[in-house]
């Protein structure tokens, strides 16, 4: 844990010093601060859908909620020390709205009621014009300056990552990991089930509501489609698998294999790259479940003789 | 389309996320096979069905089969990834323009007692419960529908009593791929589409499933009516465009508070 401790310090340290040593690769910083900003969404979702098992394909929303209320109060003149934390406890609260009944449903049951959540709140964007400016969505008119977010990208990322690393170790991480197993032992052993996969959601969607803020502060348009659309929960179930599900790395190196992925298919044609990430999670899901990690765990035990195992939690 | 889901799912217990993939690729398929050869768009499920059986099959033996005894999430989302690849393959082969299928008998209509009705809407209202009738037939009347209900029933018992459940699974899951296929070739007669198609249609196909509940044909049936007057009185009240949010909330609602559907909250009541 130590070791963990230490690399993290360095890697934070390194990227920290990036744009100080190489202050004109902007692209670089632009790559970078994409993967910080994927690899907080996809850590955010794997609190839900890889910690506690409850797969979610309708997470945009809450990046939607979070970009949307950042981009409305920005417009009027708020600032972001305002807007940035009532855009996360917006996205909170309405995760509570929706996962309230939404939890009473079971694994799949509740996978397929995401995908409806995640719909029908973009086409209530689409149609609540006057709030959301409609299919057209809104636009900022200036970005803070591309330094200002590459931090705020990487401070989000940081806190995301010490979060879900906190919550693995701790009595509630464990509670999640008995739902993941089996819900009713868990709940037989005393574990609240759906207030823990409540909470779970409500932290989800607070990390992926102040993404939501970076996102629309960055990109300075936000548009029921782009923010709410299903391709971005698609993206946000992608990422933790092919990296690891429920670990806690595991979606930051998913998010730097997606970033890369789509910035090398998607100037090639369209659509190409969610085909290699349809492709990649077939064969994932059938040759390795445990994604990334679980093959360079195979590759570990390949060289060493094998000791006692120790089934992870 | 919807029998096809609800088939699926009762027989291998897994929820095929795939469906509107396939639902798509059948309208792509009688477009295509229209435009290109100038087969009849009414003849193309000639082709579609036998071929999506086999794909279904193939699909069944080579990925399905893999994750069956593994936790019902990892099914899911294997099926998701088949959804991805064929609907992001059909973007890159057909591109994401609008497609529609386009003839003298698309267009016509008929007068019935004062009202102008359209035939191609009667022949897909006569195909889909002539398909439910055919459907209930094969799962009543013959030894390999048996099968396929037995199976779905128990698998263990139905392989105790000397069912081949691997090739019945097999079977199940050809047949559901190709009612998805036929259900898009259909629908292909009726709307314009893009390779999007399938995800709306069969988030209602999901909605309906679970509305007549999970394992009961008929139920679909009742699950199909009802969603439609839902829709349709829904319009009336509130901009077409919204007409899809129907379909989503009432899903969420159903799954909530209906978790075993019409046919089975029903049932229950008569027990208790």
């Amino acid at each position: 844990m130590a070791r963990n401790g230490a690399f993290a310090a360095i890697a934070i340290a390194a990227l920290v010093a990036v744009p100080f040593v190489a202050p004109h690769a902007e692209y670089a910083l632009d790559v970078l601060f994409l993967i910080f900003l994927y690899g907080a969404m996809a850590t955010a979702w794997n609190l839900v859908g890889g910690f506690a098992g409850q797969v979610s394909f309708g997470h945009a929303a809450f990046l939607g909620i979070g970009a949307y209320a950042t981009a409305i109060m920005t417009q009027n003149g708020i600032s972001l020390w305002i807007s940035v934390p009532v855009s996360a406890l917006l996205a909170g609260a309405y995760s509570l709205v929706i996962g309230i009944p939404a939890f009473r449903l079971r694994g799949p049951y509740f996978s397929i009621a995401t995908i409806g959540i995640g719909e029908a709140t973009r086409l209530i964007a689409r149609n609540w014009s006057s709030l959301t400016g409609g299919v057209s969505g809104l636009t900022l008119s200036s970005a803070p300056p591309l330094l200002l977010q590459y931090f705020a990208a990487l401070a989000l990322l940081v806190a995301a990552v010490g979060l879900a690393a906190w919550i693995r170790a701790s009595r509630f991480g464990y509670a999640l990991a008995a739902v993941r197993q089996d819900t009713d032992a868990a709940e037989t052993l005393g574990v609240a089930t759906t207030v823990a996969k409540t909470q779970a959601l409500f932290l989800s969607a607070c990390i992926l509501g102040v993404a939501g803020s970076v996102y629309a502060l960055h990109y300075l348009f936000v548009s029921p489609d782009s923010v709410f659309g299903f391709s971005t929960s698609i993206a946000l179930v992608i990422m933790p698998i092919i990296g690891g599900l429920g670990t806690v790395t595991g979606p930051l190196i998913g998010a730097v294999i997606y970033t890369f992925i789509r910035e090398q298919l998607a100037a090639t044609l369209a659509n190409v790259d969610l085909l290699a990430f349809g492709v990649l999670l077939i064969a994932i899901v059938v040759f390795e479940p445990r994604g990334i990690l679980g093959i360079a765990d195979r590759i570990r035990r390949m060289r060493k003789p094998p000791a006692v195992t120790v089934p992870d939690g | 389309m919807s029998y096809g889901l609800a088939l699926i799912y009762g027989v291998l217990k897994i929820i095929n996320l795939a469906n509107a993939g396939f639902l798509m690729l059948g309208a792509y398929v009688t477009w295509w096979l229209f435009t290109a050869y100038h087969v009849d768009p009414l003849l193309a499920p000639l082709v579609i069905i036998p071929v999506f059986f086999l794909i279904g099959v193939g699909l069944e033996r080579t990925l399905v089969r893999r994750v069956l005894g593994s936790e019902p999430i990892i099914s899911l989302l294997l099926l998701f990834g088949v959804w991805l690849v064929l609907q992001n393959l059909a973007y890159v082969i057909w591109t994401g323009d609008t497609r529609s299928i386009e003839n003298s008998f698309i267009e016509s209509t008929v007068k019935l007692g004062g009202l102008q009705l359209s035939i191609p809407r009667l022949y897909v209202f006569a195909m889909g419960v002539l398909s439910l009738i055919a459907l209930q037939l094969f799962l009543t009347r013959t030894y390999l529908g048996r099968a396929i209900r037995a199976t779905a029933q128990d698998r263990d018992a139905a392989r105790l009593v000397g069912v081949d459940v691997d090739r019945v699974m097999g079977i199940a899951f050809g047949i559901g791929i190709a009612l998805a296929g036929f259900g898009g070739s259909l629908l292909s007669l009726l709307f314009s589409f893009t390779p999007d198609f399938g995800r709306v249609l069969s988030l209602k196909s999901f909605c309906i499933v679970v509305l007549g509940g999970l394992d009961s044909i008929v139920g679909v049936a009742f699950g199909s009516v009802a969603l439609a007057i839902a829709e349709a009185f829904g319009v009336r009240y509130m901009p077409a465009s919204m007409q899809d949010l129907i379909s989503f909330v009432v899903l969420v609602v159903v799954l909530v508070a209906l978790p075993k559907g019409i046919v089975g909250t029903l049932r229950s009541l008569r027990r208790g």
